[in-house]
């Protein structure tokens, strides 16, 4: 029976072992661009839309591994055979404690050669998305039927138009009010991906990320750049602005603290330290003075 | 006969030496409410430690705190192991275990290392707040405390209750008694030797409850009452607390402050309203009511 559990345990550490060595990235080769290109589609609930052009040289890629290279930030869990399920993408929610979530959740589609979206029935790790398909995310409410984001059509533009994504320090807001990032690129009205950035560095942002370049558009070399074809589509643009820091991929790295005066001590953190050191020494007084009658 | 006299004398007042069990009735339900309106951790364990400390100064001597002590810590980490295999979400990763393992495998976050802790804590919580009906009452002042629609109930239950140590001690009686016979285990068949009996025992012990349970008029009528309870000062303060504790976490709920912890997905620390953290406070006033000037068990006041 010992050596059961011993060789369960050793079989166990020997896997999460391997499993922590670095992986590969999915489009490894894709610094500047892919040979291969899929479009990504994310719908807020609140109507406003992010888009995004992937490219990589890979046959195909999970839905999974597009995500992580659109440097769009988001969080998942794992559901078994199903895969993986997004929580929360581009800081919606901001916060969660279930996943799904009781309000809304975030439904995933997908565009087989330029069709139409359809609903996944698996999760991202076994979507698989080749050149010339679409990912689609819309937050839905969690009654009724999902409806599908906005069509990709136009997003991914010919080669020669996408311009590389490099990760750019300099936060980009151009173009008109936008319902992500509104007014100066501080650090607290821009990068929700800080807030929300969960993805493994293994996999992230070495992939030529861009944004779509329509004829005309502002297209900035770099995740920040306006997706104005989007904007055509859903009436809002999306600005992405996040910064970068060394040791830190780009696009996930923390918020500066914020500007302006130093907030004083948390009157709530301090009665609850109070209260509950008084009353954990209350108890060990307690147990003390029990344990000394016992005796 | 005057119409004074054909009055119906008061029933006595029977003051207990402590709380009435009908106060610790509602403490535990409002501290059970408290601790479980809410996934803070810091509520949860403010309600633990509130409830560690009543139970730590009413604890009638001779009574054993261990097996509630194991029971507490096997609740919690069961809790928060099952949160960490099963919930793989978080951005903190600590291991990765395959993907292709049922249900464990996949990413192990901080994060549900966390919210598992959380989930665990309000068991303890909730463990604790229930612990002093059964450390510190006796069985016939939980079944007294009860409102008159579950008198029965509780009488139902707790007889069935005992039902369940009864069989453990008949179990080991007869086993006891067949080893001296000689009897030793040899496979499952072997055993009949020691069911059987212990069967039967149990049945014939049900049969003879039912007889006198029949015989002291159960299922008559309500139980008559000689004495009627004397709630004090204390017992008035306490309650007051405890519903306010309660009460103040719903309000606050139904008031849209913020009262839950969402740990996804990054760790962040759980809001904490000092007012709610005084409601947690009140109530620990059990454990204050013991200071007060012991009362004589029974002083019948027929005036």
């Amino acid at each position: 029976m010992r050596r059961l559990a011993v060789t369960i345990v050793v079989a166990m550490s020997v896997a999460a072992l391997a499993s922590l060595a670095p992986r590969s990235l999915v489009p490894s080769a894709c610094a500047a661009a892919g040979s291969h290109h899929a479009a990504l589609v994310v719908e807020h609930g609140d109507g406003s839309v992010v888009s995004r052009c992937v490219a990589f040289d890979a046959s195909q890629v999970t839905g999974e591994e597009l995500l992580t290279a659109s440097g769009i930030a988001w969080s998942g869990q794992t559901f078994g055979g199903f895969g993986e399920a997004v929580c929360a993408m581009d800081g919606e929610p901001a916060r969660y404690s279930s996943c799904p979530g009781a309000d809304g959740y975030w439904a995933v589609f997908v565009v087989r050669g330029g069709g139409v979206w359809q609903l996944s029935n698996v999760g991202i790790s076994t979507l698989t998305v080749a050149d010339g398909d679409a990912e689609g995310f819309r937050f839905v409410p969690s009654s009724g039927n999902p409806a599908a984001p906005p069509l990709p059509a136009g997003i991914c533009a010919p080669a020669s138009s996408v311009p590389a994504a490099t990760p750019s320090a300099t936060p980009t807001a151009t173009g008109p009010a936008t319902p992500v990032a509104t007014g100066p690129p501080t650090p607290a009205a821009t990068p929700k991906p800080a807030a929300t950035a969960v993805v493994a560095p293994t996999v992230r942002p070495t992939a030529a990320t861009s944004d779509v370049a329509a004829p005309g558009s502002v297209a900035s070399p770099s995740f920040g750049a306006i997706d104005s074809a989007t904007a055509a589509i859903a009436g809002v643009t999306a600005s992405f602005a996040p910064t970068s820091s060394a040791g830190v991929a780009p696009g996930f790295d923390a918020p500066a603290p914020a500007p302006g005066p130093t907030p004083g001590p948390d009157l709530g953190l301090l009665a609850a330290a109070l209260a509950g050191g008084g009353l954990g020494g209350l108890a060990l007084v307690r147990l003390i003075a029990m344990r000394r009658s016992v005796r | 006969m005057t119409s004074a006299s054909a009055r119906p004398l008061p029933l006595p007042l029977v003051r207990h030496a402590g709380l009435a069990p009908r106060v610790w009735l509602v403490w535990s339900l409002a501290a059970v409410t408290a601790a479980l309106a809410s996934d803070n951790p810091v509520y949860r364990g403010l309600v633990a430690l509130a409830a560690l400390n009543v139970l730590l100064t009413w604890l009638p001597p001779g009574r054993n705190l261990r097996p509630l002590a194991v029971a507490v810590v096997l609740a919690a980490a069961f809790a928060g192991l099952v949160n960490v295999i099963a919930s793989h979400t978080g951005a903190d990763v600590v291991l990765r275990l395959p993907a292709d393992w049922p249900l464990v495998g996949g990413p192990l976050t901080v994060e549900s290392l966390a919210f598992g802790g959380a989930l665990g804590l309000g068991l303890v919580a909730a463990l604790l707040a229930v612990a002093p009906l059964s450390l510190i009452l006796e069985p016939h002042d939980v079944v007294d405390a009860m409102p008159a629609p579950l008198e029965r109930t509780g009488i139902a239950v707790a007889t069935s209750l005992n039902l369940v140590s009864g069989f453990g001690r008949t179990f080991t009686a007869v086993r006891d008694a067949q080893r001296m016979r000689g009897w030793r285990p040899r496979g499952i068949r072997s055993w009949n030797e020691v069911l059987v009996p212990v069967i039967l025992t149990a049945i014939e012990d049900s049969v003879l409850l039912a007889e006198a349970m029949e015989a002291r008029g159960f299922g008559a009528g309500r139980r008559t009452s000689y004495a009627r309870e004397a709630i004090c000062r204390w017992d008035w303060i306490v309650v007051a607390g405890a519903l306010g504790a309660a009460g103040l976490l719903i309000a606050a709920r139904l008031a849209g402050t913020p009262v839950d912890w969402q740990p996804y997905p990054t760790l962040a620390l759980p809001p904490i309203n000092p007012v709610l953290v005084a409601g947690c406070l009140a109530l620990t006033l059990p454990a204050f009511a013991r200071a007060a000037p012991a009362r004589p068990r029974d002083t019948g006041d027929r005036s």
